[in-house]
Parts: C-alpha cells; structure tokens; sequence
C-alpha cells in the first residue's frame, strides 16, 4: 500500500504486473527498463530459472525528487505467472496501490487470460484488497503475433469493461509505456482521491506522470542497456 | 489498501520493507573490500550509513600530519570541529562535494544510493590536493615545528582532483552492486521462506478441510448402516407372517387346498424365504459395516459346524445336481470362535460354489489344521535364531468346478453389492453380499480368505482362522 512518510518526505507506491504464465510481463519491465532515462529509474531485478521463467518477481524502482522536495517512488512488481507460483504472487501482490494485468492476445490464450484474472481477483481478497476500488488497467499484449484476437473486438470489449485496456507489443516495445502511464495516472488519481496526495505532497498530476516517464534519449530502443539483467 | 492509514503501516512483507546499508552488506567482508581499496589507492576512507553510524573506518595511510595536529591543543579542537562538520555533510550528502580541512587536505563526500535513496555516505580523504598550496601551520601553535610540518604534509598521499572523484565513483559505485546483490539475496531468500510458509499454512488448510469432510462421510455411512439395519428389521416383521401364513394354508389349517391352489401358496412360500434370505443377508452386512458386530466366541466343535453348513446347501446342490464332498479331518480341535458366524461364512462360499457350478459339477470341502511360518515385516531384520515360532491356523479349503472368476475380478469378488457378472441380464441372482459378509467375520476372527480361481475351471475358497484355543 501507499506509504507517506511526511518526516523524510518521501511517497512510495506500488505496481504491479500480473497475467498468465508467458504474457509479457517481464518483457514490459524490460521494455521500460530501455526506454526509460537512467537516472528515472533504479537497477531492474529479474529472479529467473534458467529457462527464464519468472521464479520469484522482477523487480525496478522508478523516482524523482519533486518541486516540493519530496522523493517519489514508484516500485515495479511483476509476478511469476506460472500456476504452481500462487503463494509468491499472493505475496507479491500485498500492499499493490495499481495492477496492469497483462493479457495474451492469442485466441488460444483466453482461457489462460481469464484464469489468471481470476486468480488475481482472489488473491487480492486474501490480502484484503477490494478488486473493485484498485486502480487497474488490461494490456493486451503480443499484437504483433498472428492468431490473435482481432483489434475491433478489442476495441469493442474496452467500451464495454470499466478498465483501460492497453494494446502492446512488448517485445518491441511498441504500447509499453502508454500502458505504463495508464496505470500511473489512475494509480495516481485513486490515491489523490484517498489521501489528498496533491495537498499534501504539493505534487501535481503532470509533474507525477512527466517525472516518473522521462525517456531515454541517449540510446536507440533496438540497442537494449547491457547492464540490465534482462533476460537472454 | 483503502481503510488503512498509509502513514502509520509500512507494510509486513519483506518487499515492503526499507533496508539500512548495515543490513545490505556483510560487514566483515564489506570491510575486507574496503581496506583493500584504501591500500591500493593508499588513500583512507570512511563509509556512514544514514544515521552517520561509521560502517567502515578504511586506512590507506598511516596519517601521520592528522596525528601530529592532534596532539597539539588548539590543533586537536579545530580536528573535532572539522570531523563533526565532515560527518553532518555525510549525512545530508545528496551529491559528491568536496570538504578541505584547516591542514590544508581535502575531503570528498558522496553518497550512496539505492532505489534512489541516500543509504549511506563515502567520506574519502584526507589527501593532498595536488597543486593547491599548503597552509602554513605555524600559527596555529607555539610548539608547532614547521619543519616537521613541511615533512609530514610532503609524505601525505597526493592526487589530481580529477583522477580523485574518478576513484571515489568508482568505489560507489563498487559499493552499490553490493549494496544490490546484498539486496537481491535478502529479497530472494525472505520471500523463498515467505512463499513456502504461506504454502504450508495452504496445505494445513486444506488438510483440515479433507479430515472435516472426511469425518463427515464416516458419519453419513454410519447412518446409512443403521438406517438399513432400521429397514431391514422392519421389513422382516411383516414377512414373517406372509411366510407363516402360507405355511399354515399350506398345512390345511385353513381348509384344503386344491392344486392349483397349493402351487400358488408353494409360490408365495418360497419367494417369501427368497426375500427374507436376503433381508437377513442385508442386516448382517448392515451390523458389519456399522461396526456392531460382536463376536460371541466360545469353544466350538469345527466338525459339527462345518457338517451344519454342509446340510444346509445339500438341498441346494441336490437341484443343481451338484455332487457335494467333505472331507473333514477327525483330529480338529475345539476352537473358541463365533460357531454362527463362521457357520454362516462357509455357507456363503458353499452357496456361490453350488450357485455357479454346472449339473455334474463337483464341491469339495476339506478341513484340517495347519502351521504357518509367522509372517515378518520385512524391515524386522531379526535371526533365523529370535523367529516367532509358526502360527497354527483351521484352514477350511472350498472347491468347486464351477465357471471361475476372471482374473482382473479376483481382487472385487469380497466388496460389497459387487457381482462379477453386473449386468441386468445376468444368469446368477443375488445381492453380492455374500462374500463381503463372510470376508467379515472372518477378518473379525483375526483370519483371512485366500481365492485362486481359473475361468471356466472353478474356484477354490481358503479360510484361514487362527486356532486360539484359550477363550
């Protein structure tokens, strides 16, 4: 959950990406781990096997210092989306302030899609977080492979569901951070509605989202930083 | 998350957690790493944590300018103002700064980050900023020897200011991968514990759960039990009476009865006996499933009631055209066992030798004692020397040349309502409760019924009952 602390002037929040086994999650991190400014952003942490499936989490701070002095925090969490992980998911989803839920837009994926959502609806009540109060918003992920679900039909589902939804192809990069603001202004609007954020922080809307999305400009996106732990 | 006052909680699992650079690293080998770097550089830093708690104190050389300053009155105040000065900065430090110190030498201060957050603070110095002139310390005390002063500040390591912050970014920058595989190890390993913890209270969960119901359908089977035992004794009663009756109008009790009347009434008779046989069956499987069966043991001739159950399928097997055999030996001894029970174990398996036998076909009964190595676990590794001495054993063989059981059923004939032939157009009548009784009470006896069987040859049923002759 959101932590305030007035004394040291800091404001950390959490997100988390959850979704089937396979879905991109880590590739969104990694994605916004390259497109984003180095001094936006801390180290990325993948726990990996080594079939590069997600063992425990992966894990990247992204921060700025406000006008107002405070340090604002936004940690990155993604789950391991294999069924046997639902204990480290429960955990890692403790204390989540936004959830994008990353789906897979292959037509055979639905099923996976929509147990994972239901996994995830329950394990937040296990920790006591109402699902229809956080902030979530659905990427559909993977768009550039074929036998997907078909852009109208996506188009047709978002004006029908209450969550933004998303479309992305992570691995490219292309959606990653319009997903990313997504989640960040919703996440930002449902705490400031709850807490009083701007108020409090002195911290406005724009100056939160423009922060917190500083691109990286020195290097090309086909050229991936070395120095993360991204996968092989 | 809504409900709960984000200024008071700082979350309770261990990604929530803030560390402090002390618990990030291990200080021992934290300080190996250092001290080498200070030898290689030959230049002394200090490393604070963000409460300006000194982690590491890291000699590069043996500062000797510092220690003659000290030792001077007025020297040593103006030091411990410098180093309370020098470890404010440290605390406040956000970027590298630099900090010169009344001798003359130089300080840089910057400070170390993770996720963003200052944890701590590299004080590296003092050293001698190369081409900066020296002050001169004469004043400040009349025992100062300015020689000595000259000497002491020409031994003390010097460096370009750029070469340096080069080797104080680099050795922060040593520090933070520390700091983040100190990180990553505390995240893996306390979730890891986390996970499986959360794991485990699951299966205790569950566990309780499947022993709940578990409990539950022994419950439901108990009453099932007593609920046919209820049935069956109230079904008795009344046909009780349809039997006595007819055996009364049969008897003429009622006036004579012509043929065709007596066929009829003979009909009703038998059919009436056909569905009491079987209620009868029922209560008693009902008893042994519900656990009341009780075993009225007591030393009991074998012979006569093995000749009991001999009798009773005799008229039987005389239908079927059945040859029946006994062949019981004359030196049994009396057993203390249930005589009812057992009597009626055998008739069953004699019921279903008869019953699935062909006109011309053959039972043979054979009683005898006999001893049994006693059976050893096999983990029990004890000498041939401390085996238990044999066990004896009534062992009642049934024979038959009937039609056989199929392999694949052998292991189903003793459980209850099975019949090996299940289907509605089956040759052979019954309830399949035969066996399972007789299996019953003869498990209640502390013995057991082997089965051999080939298909189309016949059976042979072996009682084992061990022989207790002591009541």
């Amino acid at each position: 959950m959101v932590q305030i602390n007035m004394q040291q002037r800091e404001l950390t929040l959490k997100i988390v990406f959850y979704g089937p086994a396979l879905s991109g999650k880590t590739t969104n991190l990694q994605a916004i781990h390259r497109l984003m400014s180095e001094d936006a952003r801390g180290r990325l942490m993948v726990l990996d096997t080594s079939d590069d499936r997600t063992l425990f989490f992966d894990l990247m701070p992204v921060f700025f210092k406000s006008e107002s002095g405070f340090t604002v925090k936004v940690k990155l969490f993604t789950v391991p989306g294999q069924v046997m992980h639902d204990s480290t998911r429960r955990i890692v989803l403790q204390g989540a302030d936004g959830i994008a839920f990353i789906a897979d837009s292959q037509i055979e994926m639905t099923s996976a899609n929509n147990d994972s959502w239901r996994n995830m609806m329950n394990n937040l009540k296990i920790n006591g977080i109402d699902p229809a109060s956080i902030p979530i918003v659905i990427q559909f992920n993977k768009r550039d492979l074929p036998g997907t679900r078909p852009d109208n039909e996506i188009d047709e589902v978002a004006r029908k569901g209450k969550e933004p939804i998303f479309k992305a192809s992570a691995i490219s990069g292309k959606g990653v951070m319009e997903t990313f603001e997504g989640i960040l202004r919703l996440t930002w609007r449902t705490m400031d509605d709850l807490y009083d954020l701007e108020e409090k922080l002195q911290v406005k809307e724009e100056e939160f989202i423009n922060n917190l999305l500083r691109k990286n400009t020195a290097r090309p996106i086909s050229n991936p930083r070395l120095d993360t732990e991204g996968r092989r | 998350m809504t409900g709960l006052d984000p200024l008071a909680s700082n979350g309770s699992s261990v990604l929530q957690r803030r560390f402090s650079l002390g618990e990030l690293v291990d200080a021992s080998s934290f300080r190996e790493v250092c001290s080498s770097y200070a030898e290689l550089f030959r230049i002394s830093f200090k490393v604070f944590d963000s409460d300006g708690q000194l982690l590491v104190d890291a000699k590069g050389n043996r500062g000797d300018l510092c220690a003659y300053v000290r030792q001077l009155p007025k020297g040593r105040s103006s030091c411990t103002k410098e180093v309370t000065t020098i470890r404010e900065k440290a605390m406040a430090a956000d970027k590298l700064s630099y900090f010169d110190c009344f001798t003359g030498l130089r300080y840089i201060i910057a400070p170390i980050k993770h996720e963003g957050d200052a944890l701590g603070s590299v004080v590296y110095g003092p050293y001698r900023p190369q081409g900066v002139k020296m002050p001169d310390l004469a004043k400040l005390d009349a025992k100062v020897n300015p020689e000595t002063i000259k000497r002491l500040q020409a031994r003390t390591p010097a460096a370009a200011e750029e070469v340096a912050k080069r080797v104080v970014d680099h050795l922060v920058q040593v520090i933070e991968v520390i700091l983040y595989t100190g990180y990553k190890q505390i995240l893996t390993s306390r979730l890891h514990f986390e996970a499986v913890t959360s794991s485990y209270e699951e299966l205790q969960r569950k566990n309780k759960q499947l022993r709940d119901s578990f409990e539950r359908l022994k419950e439901l089977d108990k009453l099932k039990s007593s609920f046919l035992a209820t049935v069956s004794h109230e079904l008795r009663t009344p046909l009780t009476s349809v039997i006595g009756y007819s055996e009364m109008l049969m008897e003429g009790l009622a006036g004579k009865l012509n043929e065709e009347q007596m066929e009829y009434v003979k009909t009703i008779m038998e059919k009436g006996e056909n569905l009491l046989s079987l209620i009868a069956s029922i209560l008693d499987f009902s008893k042994v499933e519900s656990g009341n069966l009780r075993l009225a043991r007591k030393l009991t001739d074998v012979k006569s009631v093995v000749n009991e159950a001999m009798s009773t399928v005799i008229p039987i097997a005389q239908k079927g055209q059945i040859n029946l055999i006994s062949e019981v030996s004359s030196d049994l001894p009396q057993i203390n066992m249930d005589g009812e029970k057992i009597r009626q174990a055998i008739i069953n398996i004699l019921g279903n030798a008869v019953k699935f036998n062909k006109p011309g076909g053959q039972v043979k009964l054979k009683a005898n004692t006999i001893k049994v190595p006693k059976k050893i676990q096999k983990d029990d590794l004890i000498p041939a020397a401390f085996a238990p001495p044999d066990e004896s054993f009534l062992q009642i063989c049934i024979t038959d040349t009937g039609i056989g059981i199929p392999e694949d059923k052998l292991s189903k004939v003793f459980d209850s309502f099975y019949q090996v032939d299940g289907s509605s157009t089956r040759e052979y009548g019954g309830t399949g409760l035969g066996l399972a009784i007789s299996n019953s009470y003869i498990t209640a006896h502390g013995g057991h019924i082997e089965l051999e069987s080939e298909r189309g040859k016949g059976s042979s049923f072996t009682i084992y009952i061990p022989m207790e002759t002591v009541p």
